[in-house]
């Protein structure tokens, strides 16, 4: 088609004359989407650092098998079920066997083979997974039920959970706080590229419209202009992404060994989370910008 | 063809000052006229060649160009009008980076003319220009009269049935501008309408055509084979 190629070739000019600030509108494009795909990430980490049953329970109570505390009997194992179910603080309970606990696990860490390594079938304990009808009344099921025989311990999995996940949404809201910024800084970059391209042209473009080219084919040129600057960003914010996340969490394994991390391939699927807001952003900046400039 | 029914169009100044550009303007041109529009600077000629091309809208009345209606013409059918109307500016506004044949093969290409077409009409037009030669020239190659007959071959390769023309002989020497008025002569006598808004007394004299003078935004005097100056 030729008009698309007029189109795309007269882009690729105005990319060409005006380099330098093609080169700012791709940076600042490149430093908000990293930030922005930083934050998705994070976001996705926590997901999967979390299942979604350690999200549903609030309280776990693990059973001695042995181990650390002479393994429960039955009859024991059956008076606490008993109990709990006719305690009015819970709502719902689950028991989960050690090979549940086991396969839970293996899924959540399927990942990371060397640690899965270090834990068999005997090792996870059971435990009774409660979820209360108040989560704040941790303290109420911790002294009623942690001296039991066959109590090995009792976690607020909620709390643990909480603390986590303020801590990574502080970092998240931060990241998109500064995205966010930085994002209207490159909007407004474009709409002024945009600008300055439009009126370095503006003799041919005013003979495409008295000869009576249409509004798109005058306006697609510019817009499309400032859409390859932000594809470009967001292509090179993926790439830094790609590149540094895994190699950032080979660092945090060290030490934190027991998280999942994701893994490079799911880092690459991020892609449509930077292209799409390259696109809206620098597309409706472009076409905000030649709203009134180019028209007829 | 074209029609001016009661125009009225005012311009804002910066001072909040209204300026009248064109006051209760009628007027009709009928297809295959040619008719100059004379007048002083800010006689209004400049605006009546805009609201031909709907650069500019009315305050108030009617106009009518190519069997359309400009007061109701929707922004987006507007592209379809300007392809009724060719332009010829005064600076010619050729662009320094393409050749002749370039220039004008533009015109085409932009509202997306199929190329056989395009080949086969620019060296038509150019031949009619008499430029045939230099179609493979730069614009800064070309005196002002050859790059004034590219500006109309532009103009007229999409075989519009009117052509404006704002002061085409404005930039040029006399002699020049009689290739140019015999030019646009021979375009008029393909049946087009032919709209040149000029103060060059010499070629509205010499050419005995329809005179529309403006003065201060009002018509004051239209006059089939006129001349520049009430001299009859």
């Amino acid at each position: 088609m030729r008009r698309w190629s007029y189109i795309l070739n007269e882009a690729a000019i105005g990319l060409r004359r005006n380099l330098w600030m093609t080169v700012a509108v791709v940076l600042s494009v490149t430093v908000s989407l990293a930030l922005f795909g930083a934050s998705v990430l994070l976001r996705q980490q926590v997901d999967a650092a979390t299942d979604d049953w350690t999200g549903k329970i609030e309280v776990s109570i693990y059973l001695c098998d042995g181990l650390s505390c002479p393994p429960i009997t039955d009859s024991q194992q059956d008076e606490l079920l008993t109990d709990l179910e006719g305690n009015p603080l819970v709502d719902q309970v689950f028991y989960e066997t050690k090979e549940e606990a086991y396969q839970a696990f293996q899924e959540q860490f399927a990942n990371e083979p060397t640690f899965l390594e270090s834990v068999d079938e005997t090792t996870l304990p059971a435990s009774f997974r409660v979820k209360l009808t108040d989560p704040e009344r941790f303290d109420a099921i911790q002294t009623e039920y942690e001296n039991r025989p066959g109590v090995e311990s009792i976690v607020d999995q909620k709390e643990l959970l909480d603390e986590f996940l303020a801590f990574t949404s502080t970092i998240r809201w931060s990241a998109l706080f500064v995205a966010a910024i930085q994002m209207l800084a490159a909007t407004v970059l474009v709409a002024n590229t945009v600008r300055m391209a439009a009126f370095a042209r503006r003799d041919q473009t005013q003979i495409m419209k008295l000869v009576g080219a249409s509004n798109w084919y005058v306006r697609l040129p510019f817009i499309l202009e400032g859409v390859l600057a932000g594809l470009i960003g967001a292509a090179v914010s993926w790439g830094i992404l790609v590149v540094f996340v895994p190699w950032m969490f080979t660092t945090l394994q060290e030490s934190l060994t027991f998280v999942p991390f994701l893994t490079r391939a799911q880092i690459a699927g991020i892609w449509p989370w930077l292209a799409g807001p390259a696109v809206v952003m620098t597309g409706g900046s472009s076409i905000v910008a030649l709203w009134g400039f180019l028209d007829v | 063809m074209i029609s001016f029914e009661d125009v009225t169009k005012t311009y804002r100044t910066d001072s909040r000052d209204t300026v009248v550009a064109l006051r209760d303007l009628t007027v009709q041109i009928d297809r295959g006229e040619f008719v100059f529009v004379v007048g002083p600077s800010g006689s209004g000629k400049s605006t009546f060649m805009k609201l031909l091309t709907r650069e500019v809208e009315p305050d108030t009345g009617e106009i009518w160009v190519a069997g359309k209606n400009l007061n109701s013409l929707r922004r987006w059918k507007l592209p379809a009008l300007r392809r009724d109307i060719g332009y010829v500016f005064q600076d010619f506004k050729l662009l320094t980076n393409k050749t002749v044949a370039e220039n004008v093969a533009f015109a085409l290409e932009v509202i997306g003319m199929p190329n056989p077409v395009i080949r086969q009409r620019v060296p038509e037009v150019l031949d009619l220009v008499g430029l045939s030669d230099k179609a493979t020239s730069k614009p800064h190659e070309l005196s002002g009269g050859q790059q004034q007959r590219v500006s109309i071959a532009r103009a007229f390769v999409n075989q519009p049935p009117i052509l404006l023309a704002d002061e085409p002989t404005g930039n040029l020497d006399p002699q020049t501008s009689i290739g140019i008025m015999k030019l646009l002569d021979r375009i008029n006598r393909t049946n087009t309408t032919v709209v040149m808004a000029t103060h060059d007394q010499h070629i509205v004299d010499s050419m005995r055509k329809r005179v529309v003078e403006l003065s201060r935004g009002e018509l004051v005097r239209d006059q089939a084979r006129g001349v520049y100056g009430y001299a009859n």
